[in-house]
């Protein structure tokens, strides 16, 4: 399902060690998608963390968990570590197109050759997060989280053109924890994150 | 359906809310702000930019919109759009309040005039130049009195003044403010008599110059100075019923002085054994998101029922719910940085309680009054009675736990809700 080259492996297990951490996996999975490509989660997790629906993967000397909403995505996928002047870190390739679902395709299409060329003049993104029967998840980032007027750029401007040009999508859900913007409603300047404190 | 033209600030708390009642109601809106909107290349009929100042050409700019696109009403969100929503619904033909009404209603001076002129009960007042002698101006006041910059809302630069020391060093911080805050600098500060009683808002509506109360808020906790920050809000009132009759005739006859006869109109005043008298009247809805609190018959928002209003449709059946209602707008205990809201969660779970929004992100610099205006968020609550909502509301911020570290010297005081 996942290949894990011996350069990432052994950075692993290095890892692993410094951390002096027992009883650990490592937990490999699809968070997203941005800009047309997969936004990968690669994360050490206690073993007590593996769900019943979770995709193990012997890796040798460690083992890979993979959520099974991740799994279809990530088949045939690998993982490799690289290491040079240019670039550093793990590397993933990933053969699978990253919106298999051609509406999802169609939106994402439509996120980034209209809408987000559009936002970022205005320090802003739109992320697709899913779409599922009709309904496109979004989520809205930079100045457009929290901004006073999301609503207005959603129904007057995202809605308005994701529908007319992918007539299968009746619905668009912003998912966005607005409070966690950088300008939520009447705010002298930009910058700040959530006010909420656990 | 023509559309409704919604002007509002491109900061404005209410844009979500007037989008969604426009999707209930099934109207298309154009939205029009003071500044572009990043998406409005791709749907231009859905958009106007328009200079709220500039009266005469905005008004030309929608005139000029409608010829192309029909505009079924123009509805002003906040308070810096109602002038223009006026000017622009007169040239269209559509129902509005009188241009010069709405200007009446947008100064402080000119509505005292009017109200007083009209017999109503009215503090004494009397306006006095930034630049007069505050020691000289004092000596001609009578105590206790209270100084409004003309131009601001919300209670931000109202003080109370019970001695002419109080005057004077109030006089020099409300002119700062207004200096600060004023585009041009202010002009004058408005100086009346302090009114004692109890405070009140109510939400009404006019039709063809009658006034229908919608919701008639107490504000439960004292507001007398020296600064004059809202906290909660309850509806329905406890007052009787000839004290909200009293209330709901002052508000009617000062609707009916200024001149306005359309629309939502949002009014604070004060009730004591000398009558109801008004603070002030403005020709929109309540401010903020303290709108959530008001729902009618079976989930219509108060901003559904104003989009209904304006497109002519019969809104006379709608009533409020059966439940009281409340809100609480968050004061800002001290100045400083904002670095996190705790008790959030906890706050949620007391009975009564529907949201805690708090509307300044962590690491803003938080002002309290009198320089500041906004407030650090809401809270909501639905109960079987006004004094189970109070109690909610209370129990709730109590729960709320504030990290607000030294200001920096930076610390500006923006605008905030009415």
């Amino acid at each position: 399902m996942v290949t894990i080259s011996d350069q990432a492996r052994s950075r692993i297990l290095g890892l692993m060690k410094a951390e002096k951490r027992d009883h650990v996996a490592l937990r490999f999975g699809v968070q997203g998608r941005h800009g047309g490509e997969f936004v990968y989660r690669l994360a050490f997790v206690e073993e007590s963390d593996r769900a019943a629906t979770d995709v193990v993967v012997d890796a040798g000397g460690f083992q890979l968990y993979v959520d099974a909403d991740s799994a279809p995505s990530l088949e045939g996928a690998s993982i490799d570590y690289v290491e040079g002047p240019r670039e550093s870190g793990f590397k993933i390739d990933n053969p699978n197109p990253v919106w298999p679902d051609p509406t999802a395709r169609a939106v994402q299409q439509v996120l980034d050759t209209e809408i987000n060329p559009a936002v970022a003049s205005h320090g802003g993104h739109v992320t697709l997060i899913d779409v599922k029967d009709g309904i496109a998840y979004i989520a809205l980032g930079g100045g457009c989280q929290g901004c006073g007027m999301v609503d207005v750029t959603l129904k007057q401007g995202i809605e308005v053109r994701v529908r007319e040009l992918v007539p299968e999508i009746r619905e668009i859900i912003d998912t966005t924890d607005h409070a966690e913007g950088r300008n939520p409603y009447y705010q002298p300047a930009k910058g700040g994150a959530s006010p909420f404190s656990s | 359906m023509d559309p409704v033209l919604l002007l509002m600030t491109t900061a404005t708390y209410r844009a979500g809310a007037f989008l969604e009642a426009a999707a209930r109601v099934g109207v298309p809106v154009v939205a029009g702000t003071e500044r572009p909107q990043a998406l409005a290349g791709l749907n231009p009929s859905a958009h106007l930019t328009l200079d709220f100042l500039a009266l005469a050409d905005s008004t030309r700019a929608i005139v000029s919109f409608a010829e192309r696109r029909l505009l079924g009403a123009v509805i002003a969100a906040d308070d810096e759009g109602v002038e223009l929503a006026a000017m622009a619904a007169s040239a269209l033909g559509l129902t509005h309040n009188p241009v010069a009404a709405v200007a009446t209603a947008r100064s402080k001076r000119r509505t005292r005039e009017a109200v007083s002129a009209a017999g109503l009960p009215s503090p004494r007042f009397r306006t006095v130049p930034l630049d007069e002698d505050p020691a000289r101006a004092a000596a001609r006041t009578a105590y206790p009195c209270v100084l409004k910059p003309l131009e601001l809302s919300a209670s931000r630069g109202v003080i109370r003044a019970n001695r002419p020391s109080d005057f004077v060093e109030a006089f020099h911080r409300v002119a700062r403010i207004a200096r600060g805050a004023v585009p041009g600098g202010g002009k004058e500060i408005l100086i009346e008599d302090y009114i004692p009683g109890r405070e009140v808002a109510l939400e009404g509506l006019l039709t063809r110059g009658n006034l229908r109360v919608l919701a008639l808020f107490d504000k439960p906790d004292p507001l007398e100075g020296p600064y004059f920050e809202e906290t909660i809000y309850v509806t329905p009132s406890r007052l009787g019923p000839d004290e909200r009759e009293a209330i709901a005739g002052a508000a009617a006859g000062a609707a009916r002085a200024i001149g306005l006869v359309e629309g939502p109109v949002h009014a604070e005043l004060r009730l004591n054994d000398r009558g109801a008298f008004l603070v002030e009247i403005a020709p929109r809805s309540i401010g903020g998101l303290c709108s959530r609190a008001l729902r009618f018959d079976d989930g219509v928002s108060l901003e559904e029922l104003i989009l209904r209003h304006a497109l002519g449709q019969d809104v006379e059946s709608l009533e409020r719910e059966p439940l009281a209602a409340g809100v609480m707008m968050i004061p800002i205990p001290r100045a400083g940085r904002l670095e996190g809201v705790g008790g959030r969660e906890e706050a949620l779970r007391v009975p009564g309680i529907e949201d805690v929004r708090v509307t300044i992100p962590r690491g803003q610099e938080v002002v309290p009054l009198p320089e500041g205006s906004r407030y650090l968020g809401f809270i909501f609550a639905r109960e079987t009675s006004p004094e189970r909502v109070e109690e909610a509301l209370r129990a709730a911020h109590r729960l709320l736990r504030f990290d607000i570290q030294a200001p920096s010297r930076t610390a500006q005081g923006p605008r905030g809700p009415a």
